[in-house]
């Protein structure tokens, strides 16, 4: 793939940028360039967000989504709010508990247990990395290895561990 | 083996800033500017410089002139409101020649408008904000790299030529992480600001000098001095004589004119037979340079015009490069001030059109070629 886009979606507080952080890291270690933007709601936590990736060989023109490949949903808040970025060939991924009405379309559509995952694992904070993981496996943009890596490393110490038990419980969801 | 890193355009606004020598910091934080602060904040300690969170955006633009005639390479940031507070002293350090780097990280606006949404609504104020005929110098970074080498250059630029710059973001340039080798781009050697050397006896802190830029005075350094806003003689006292008063206001803005080429600069991209010229600045720029891309694809030949310095505006290279076109579209993230100053130079050669979007969203490649078949059609 010489260029694709990402989009995490959710509400506010969701660890949605986060996310596209590792995401970028890893992609940026395998030899991509990367142009990541965000937007987000004057809240503290709740409201719309979301963060892109524009990933390309060498810098992109237009640093911002114009067609999703990869769209993951963690809200209901965010079910409809990329409807127009979507196409045939994009593959999305929805948390079958947080969004209850998912968009429709002629695009590749997987629901997936994403914050049932992670509160299985003790904390339904962790659903950002689940579902971070998860959307690696299933697409195959980078390996195993080098997310897992990014995801150890750039994790504070104190939630180092929880945060690899949910990139494993992730990694097997599909 | 590129050092290859994912930075932020404010963060790369900051560690340009340190980077050019940059030793001062006040500030209010202010989204959408925040993490320049941020940055500020927890990098300047490291190289001994100084951090101060002010009370507002006046005081902190008061300790910025303030430092600055002290002798440090000062900066600040903010947004729409805050740059409106900035205003006064920033007044006062053009009338002074005080070398002072401001960035303001353009939001939705008017007043509080949206804070985390993007627009390029403050191109005017960056021109006229402060009252009165001033020297002002305004760059326009379109990524994160620019973020990083512009900064730089307003440090070289305000230190050079004792003219404060003004560095004009948008939230999308600002907030945008970009892949960049910052070692690649960081400076060899920077310029530097010209103290007062020589005898301290008859020494006059405004002289007009062949370059017109008159040495500065460090304190401490046993020069006698004196800073004022008030309209002043080359002693730095105030007059209001006609003819010296016109003399010491034509000096500073005839400053720019003489210094042009170390001033002016722009990214032109196939211009040379453009029928349609884009003429666009930041994120809109990103934009257009794709459409450039998507519209010669097709056949038609299009053109992108990008001044890197705003302000003064590069007005003989835009003359230059779009003496052959038919039409200059001008895509603004506001109802229409980039395109005043392209009708002021081009409109009686060929028409100019403007394309608006103030809804808190980025233009989009898609829109601008739109645009332009529409207009060609």
């Amino acid at each position: 793939m010489d260029h694709f886009e990402v989009r995490f979606s959710g509400s506010g507080g969701q660890g949605l940028i986060l996310s596209a952080k590792f995401l970028s890291a890893a992609l940026v270690s395998d030899g991509y360039t990367v142009a990541q933007s965000q937007s987000y709601e004057p809240v503290s936590r709740g409201g719309l967000s979301r963060s892109d990736l524009v990933v390309s060989k060498g810098q992109a023109a237009f640093p911002l989504s114009q067609g999703l490949s990869f769209l993951l949903i963690l809200d209901g808040a965010a079910a409809q709010a990329s409807n127009d970025l979507l196409n045939r060939n994009s593959l999305v991924l929805v948390d079958s508990e947080q969004v209850p009405i998912p968009p429709t379309g002629d695009f590749n559509l997987v629901n997936l247990p994403f914050t049932k995952t992670a509160r299985d694992l003790g904390n339904k904070r962790v659903a950002n990395i689940v579902a971070l993981s998860a959307l690696v496996a299933r697409s195959g943009m980078c390996s195993k290895e080098t997310l897992e890596t990014v995801v150890r490393t750039k994790t504070p110490p104190k939630f180092a561990s929880l945060n690899i038990e949910a990139f494993t419980a992730g990694w097997h969801l599909v | 083996m590129a050092n290859l890193i994912n930075l932020q355009g404010n963060q790369a606004c900051a560690m340009g800033a340190i980077a050019a020598g940059c030793r001062f910091y006040a500030g209010y934080p202010i989204t959408p500017s925040s993490e320049i602060a941020e940055t500020m904040a927890r990098e300047l300690p490291k190289v001994g410089g100084v951090f101060i969170q002010m009370e507002d955006e006046i005081a902190s633009m008061g300790a910025v002139v303030g430092a600055s005639m002290g002798g440090a390479k000062a900066m600040t940031a903010t947004s729409g409101p805050g740059f409106s507070l900035k205003q006064e002293n920033l007044g006062y350090a053009c009338a002074s020649e005080i070398p002072c780097v401001i960035i303001n990280v353009m939001r939705g606006g008017p007043s509080t408008g949206m804070p985390t949404r993007p627009a390029q609504g403050d191109i005017m104020q960056a021109r006229w904000g402060t009252h009165g005929d001033h020297p002002i110098i305004v760059l326009t970074p379109a990524s994160v790299a620019e973020c990083y080498t512009e900064t730089i250059r307003a440090f070289e630029l305000t230190e050079r030529l004792r003219v404060p710059v003004i560095v004009l973001v948008d939230e999308v340039i600002g907030h945008l992480v970009e892949t960049v080798d910052l070692e690649a781009l960081a400076p060899k050697e920077t310029i530097e600001r010209r103290f007062a050397t020589g005898p301290a006896d008859g020494f006059e802190p405004y002289a007009v000098t062949d370059d017109m830029v008159p040495p500065f005075p460090r304190p401490g350094d046993g020069y006698r001095s004196h800073t004022t806003g008030l309209t002043h003689l080359p002693s730095g006292f105030p007059t209001q004589n006609p003819e010296k008063a016109s003399a010491a206001l034509l000096r500073t803005t005839d400053k720019l004119d003489l210094h042009a080429d170390l001033i002016e600069a722009c990214e032109i991209i196939e211009c040379d037979n453009a029928d349609i010229i884009i003429a666009t600045i930041g994120i809109s720029a990103r934009a257009a340079q794709q459409a450039v891309t998507d519209l010669r694809a097709k056949g038609i030949k299009a053109g992108l015009f990008r001044p890197k310095t705003l302000w003064p505006f590069p007005e003989k290279r835009l003359k230059e490069v779009a003496k052959n076109a038919k039409i200059i579209l001008v895509p603004e993230m506001n109802q229409g001030q980039l395109i005043l100053e392209i009708e002021r130079l081009m409109a009686r050669h060929m028409p100019v059109i403007g394309l608006n979007k103030i809804n808190g969203e980025a233009i989009t490649p898609a829109e601008i070629t739109a645009k332009v078949s529409e207009v060609l059609a």
